[in-house]
Parts: C-alpha cells; sequence; structure tokens
C-alpha cells in the first residue's frame, strides 16, 4: 500500500475533502502571500533611474536661429537663441518617433535657418526634435553672413563605453540604453538617428560624442554588432560648436571588461 | 465531463481555484507598478509606464509559469497536491495573457515609432546572434510566447479530442522548451541591465526550484514508480497479490509494450483496464471506485470498472485486460481488448478486516 491510497481523494466538481481543505486553502493563501511579497519587492528594488534623460515639455516648442553643419548626422549651431537654447550651443536634429531628418537638413546646409521644436535634454547632450514640415525647419528670409564653426581637431584617443542611439539616450526613452534597449537602439540608428558614445571618463569636459565613421560618414555596419555594449574603441576627436565628434575606427572595437 | 463543448464547466472549485489567481496575479501588478519609491513620494516615475509594465507582466508572466511547472513533479512527491492540477489549464491560459500583454508594452514601445512594421522589426531590428552579450534574447521570448499561445488555444477538451490525448500530451510538452527558453530571455535581456541583486536572485531560485522538483520527482518515480509486470507461463504477466489490492483502489503494473495496465478491485471483484483515462490520459490506477465507478484523480472522469465505458450519456472507452488469479496472485494477459469491451470481473477472498 503507498502513501498515495491514503490521501484524501480531490474530484474537481465535488466538495473538497475535510482533511484537504486546510491544505489547499495554506497553499492558496501562500501562493497569494508569494506572489504579494515578490511584486512588492521587486518592484522596490528595481532600477527606476534611467539618468536624467527627458522630453522637455515643460520648456514648450523652442524657436531658434542658426546654421546647419552637414555631418552624416546633421549638427543645428544656434545662432539666435533664447534663455533655453543659447548662441553658440550645438543641437543634435531629430524627426518625430524613430527618423532622422538628414533629408530634410541637406538643402540647408551652411545657410542660415530656423529651427523649431522640442528639445531633448540628458545633461550637457541636447537634442531637438524637429516639429513638421517646414513649421519645423526652415531656410531664413534674410541670410547674413553666417558660417559653421570651424571644427578643432582634440587627436586619437582610446574611449571606454557604449554607442547608443541619442534620441532615446537623450531622454525619448527611460531607460534608453543598455542591451535591453539594443534592439530598440538599432532602429532608431537605422532611421538615420544620430549615434552618440557615452565615455565612462569625460573627453575634453564631455561624456558624450556623436559618433561617425572613419571616413565621417555614417556609423559603421560592424558598430551595430556592439550597441549597447560595454566596449573600447578607438578614434579622431574634434569638436564641432560645443559638440564632441568621434570618428570611430570600426577595427579598434573591442568588449571592455 | 461533458457531452457537450461549453467554453468552461465551471463549479465552485474553478472559482475558487480561478479567484485566488486574479487576486494573486492583481497584487502582484499592483504592488509591483504602484508601491515605489518614487510613486510614494508623489515624484514623477522617471521610468517611462510602458517599461514599468512590461517589467511587471514579464516578471510576473515568469513567476507564474514557474509555479504552474511546479505543479506536476509537486503532486508525484506529494498525492494531496494533486488538487493542484486540476483547473491547472486555467492558470496556463492566465499566464499566456500575461505574458501577451509584456509582449504587447514591448512591441508597441521599443520596436514602434519606426517606419518599419513593428512585427517585421521585431525580427530583423537585432541580428547579432553571435554573440551571447547582446544577443537578441527577444527571440527567446517570442518562441515562448508562441509556444503558450499554442498551449493556451489548445488547451480546451474540444482540441484534445480532435488532437487525441496522446498527440495533445506530446504537443503540451511544449511547456518545457518554452520554460527555458523564457529563462533565455530573462538571463540574456533583463538581467544584463539589472542593477539590483533581488530578481536575479529570485529568478535563479525560481529555476533552480522547478529544476529540482523535476529531479526529485524523477528520483521519487524510479523509486516508488509503478513495477514492472512479471511475465509467466503462456503469455500472462503477473502484478501482484491479490490482497495487495484494497477495496476501491488499484494496483498497476507495466507491461512489456510500455502500456500501464489498473487491477482494480471492487466488492471483492477485480477487474483490469488501461491506467491511461481517454481525457488527458490522467493516471487511472491513482484514482478511486467512487459511486460504483473509477474516477480519474486528474479531471474526475468515471468509467465502468468492467467495462471500460463512461456512463452514459458520456461516450468515453478505454481499453479493458482480461485477467486470472491464481494462487492469490494477480495475471493480465497484456493484449488489451477494444476499448469498451466487457470483461467478467474475477471475485476473489475478501481481504482481512474489510469484509
Amino acid at each position: 500500500m503507498n502513501d498515495r491510497e491514503d490521501t484524501p481523494f480531490f474530484i474537481g466538481y465535488l466538495q473538497v475533502p475535510q482533511k484537504l481543505r486546510k491544505l489547499l486553502l495554506v497553499t492558496a493563501l501562500a501562493l497569494v502571500g508569494f506572489l504579494l511579497g515578490a511584486g512588492l519587492l521587486i518592484g522596490r528594488t528595481q532600477d527606476t533611474d534611467p539618468g536624467g534623460g527627458a522630453f522637455r515639455f515643460d520648456y514648450g516648442q523652442q524657436t531658434v536661429s542658426g546654421v546647419v553643419e552637414n555631418l552624416a548626422y546633421p549638427l543645428f549651431h544656434v545662432t539666435e537663441g533664447n534663455d533655453r537654447l543659447k548662441p553658440g550651443q550645438t543641437l543634435m536634429l531629430t524627426g518625430s518617433g524613430k527618423d532622422g531628418v538628414s533629408n530634410r537638413t541637406l538643402p540647408m546646409v551652411g545657410k542660415l535657418a530656423t529651427a523649431k521644436g522640442i528639445v531633448l535634454e540628458r545633461g550637457s547632450l541636447e537634442m531637438l526634435q524637429l516639429a513638421g514640415g517646414k513649421r519645423g525647419l526652415s531656410e531664413a528670409e534674410k541670410q547674413s553672413s553666417v558660417s559653421v564653426p570651424k571644427p578643432e581637431d582634440l587627436g586619437r584617443w582610446k574611449l571606454t563605453g557604449e554607442i547608443c542611439d541619442g534620441k532615446c539616450l537623450s531622454g525619448a526613452m527611460r531607460p534608453g540604453r543598455g542591451l535591453a534597449h539594443k534592439a530598440c537602439a538599432n532602429l532608431c540608428l537605422f532611421g538615420d538617428i544620430p549615434p552618440v558614445f557615452v565615455s565612462t571618463k569625460p573627453v575634453k569636459g564631455s561624456e558624450f560624442l556623436m559618433v561617425l565613421g572613419p571616413d565621417g560618414g555614417a556609423l559603421p555596419k560592424e558598430a551595430y554588432d556592439f550597441i549597447g555594449q560595454y566596449i573600447t574603441l578607438e578614434g579622431a576627436v574634434a569638436r564641432h560648436g560645443d559638440m564632441l565628434v568621434f570618428k570611430m575606427d570600426p577595427e579598434t572595437i573591442e568588449l571592455a571588461s | 465531463m461533458s457531452v457537450k463543448y461549453v467554453p468552461v464547466q465551471w463549479n465552485r472549485n474553478k472559482w475558487m481555484y480561478d479567484g485566488f489567481l486574479l487576486v494573486g496575479v492583481g497584487l502582484f501588478l499592483g504592488f509591483f507598478l504602484h508601491i515605489r519609491p518614487d510613486f510614494l513620494s508623489g515624484n514623477d516615475p522617471r521610468i517611462n509606464a510602458q517599461i514599468l509594465n512590461a517589467r511587471a507582466f514579464g516578471v510576473c508572466a515568469f513567476l507564474m509559469l514557474s509555479i504552474i511547472l511546479s505543479i506536476g513533479p509537486l503532486a508525484r512527491l506529494d498525492p494531496r497536491f494533486s488538487a493542484l492540477l486540476y483547473n491547472r489549464r486555467h492558470f496556463g491560459v492566465m499566464t499566456a495573457a500575461v505574458a501577451l500583454t509584456h509582449f504587447g508594452f514591448i512591441l508597441n514601445w521599443y520596436f514602434a515609432f519606426s517606419k518599419s512594421n513593428k512585427y517585421e522589426a521585431l525580427l530583423f531590428a537585432n541580428t547579432n546572434y553571435g554573440q551571447i552579450a547582446g544577443f537578441p534574447f527577444e527571440m527567446f521570448g517570442l518562441f515562448a510566447l508562441i509556444c503558450l499561445l499554442i498551449l493556451s488555444t489548445t488547451s480546451h477538451d474540444f482540441w484534445l479530442k480532435f488532437l487525441t490525448a496522446p498527440v495533445w500530451k506530446r504537443l503540451h510538452y511544449l511547456i518545457y522548451p518554452a520554460y527555458a527558453a523564457v529563462v533565455a530571455h530573462v538571463a540574456l535581456g533583463m538581467l544584463q541591465d539589472a542593477s539590483g541583486n533581488v530578481f536575479p536572485a529570485l529568478f535563479v531560485v525560481a529555476a533552480l526550484i522547478v529544476a529540482g522538483l523535476h529531479v526529485a520527482a524523477f528520483v521519487h518515480d524510479r523509486r516508488h514508480g509503478d513495477p514492472v509486470a512479471e511475465p509467466v507461463a503462456e503469455g500472462w504477466f503477473r502484478i501482484c497479490k491479490a490482497s495487495d489490492i484494497r477495496e476501491g483502489r488499484a494496483r498497476i503494473g507495466l507491461l512489456p509494450n510500455g502500456e500501464r495496465v489498473a487491477v482494480f478491485r471492487q466488492d471483492d471483484k477485480l477487474s483490469a483496464i488501461s491506467n491511461a483515462c481517454a481525457h488527458q490520459n490522467g493516471p487511472l490506477g491513482e484514482g478511486r471506485i467512487v459511486d460504483c465507478l473509477v474516477t480519474c484523480p486528474w479531471h474526475g472522469f468515471n468509467y465502468d470498472v468492467r467495462s471500460g465505458r463512461s456512463p452514459a450519456p458520456f461516450t468515453e472507452k478505454i481499453p479493458t485486460y482480461n485477467l486470472k488469479v491464481h494462487d492469490a496472485e494477480v495475471y493480465v494477459d497484456p493484449n488489451a481488448n477494444e476499448p469498451g469491451t466487457y470483461v467478467e470481473p474475477v471475485e476473489v477472498p475478501p481481504l482481512e478486516g474489510e469484509a
């Protein structure tokens, strides 16, 4: 005779045997208690600080004038700003969603333009999400003699950190970096959103550098395998306005420990 | 049991089962989402609500799946927990719904807002299959979700009847690769970015408990499993002594063809039927004779032990076996009769103390 034969017999559509009631009630309450406790514990201890990046809807829509620089991803050098965006600041530009704006900025390279949109801000990193159509970016009616700031060569650097998409990193998604976010970052980069390298140690005062290929082109395809990962890589750093631009050498990418 | 298909044959126990589940899931989600320091202090959550929701539903689905997979081996180790097997399908369907919600939050957040179709984007956004760090862990989650949806869709008795119990059971073993995929999905995804130790620790403990219970149940079954029927002359196989079988209970024997036979005693007469219930192949020999009918321990399906037929109006039938008793030993002919074949029970001496 095995112990199974002495166990109270449960039949689902009949009343629970008296001898099983207590056990089943305790089991059910333990299950509920476990789920409650797990929810409380995991919820309270999860990482809820994705960094300081955010859409600044509280600033309202910003309108600034400036000059567009033609890199693989456009930069906007503010010449006439406002309380939030000062002359001399350099902004990355993006469209809505996961779309870049290179096709809109190309006809305006080197010209004075007016940009309107919502700011995304993460520390010293600033991006402007342009409003749609000409309302978001238009050539200024009066062209004055403005020019793109001359880049300052800062030499070759070996950096450790992570390649992210500039928009999510700036606060479009919180968190907007890391391996769990990798596929989203790839989609943004496929959509022409500027890539940004987040360096563990500041480079000339900034931990954020816009990333280009070694020839100044778009992010090399080799780099896509390392998005969101902790890596080291080398390349040439230059300052464009107040934005650092990093021409990465894809052959130097290594996973960092 | 039913003679027609209805969405759910509700009864009090099912209401209780589902009620406790819903309360547990509701409390998990409520506490996960709303009892956080930033929420309690009235500050805006710095993390996106979509991500918080995705985490909450994802972790909940993992824990639910871990609990579901623990019920089976737990019931093997302690038969009192067999009651938890009843209505486990509702647990599975609810888990699939929670997992689908997690998928929805991820798909409509991380894979939305681009010019690409979000379902296509899920497949091509990360193709870094060559390395562990940065592996497209979403594919593991997608595989697990598809498995869960197949299992929940086919969980109804209509599909059980349509596919037949053996095929249905094999299909539902998909739960194991699904769980392995969920473990890989979490390990290569959320854990890679986890900054605290609580969830990683709980994750490892839960996965180890599931694995440990299955190993323990396997060892238990090896030690206490059904005895192999012994071959004797003229093709008969010895099962046990007649006195080993208590009134209203059965002894199970493993036949050479891999089938199991359950020999029941009813009113001091023995009858042999297949051990596999026609419903989900539940172990009839671990059941009882209740109101003159063999009752399956899983879902209470009933059979006349002499004919293997369910009482009218039900139509389920299982094979019967010819048996004989010689020198107080019970022997079974391993060649099963057609399902529903009547076999005259064999009278045996009453048990001592039960006469």
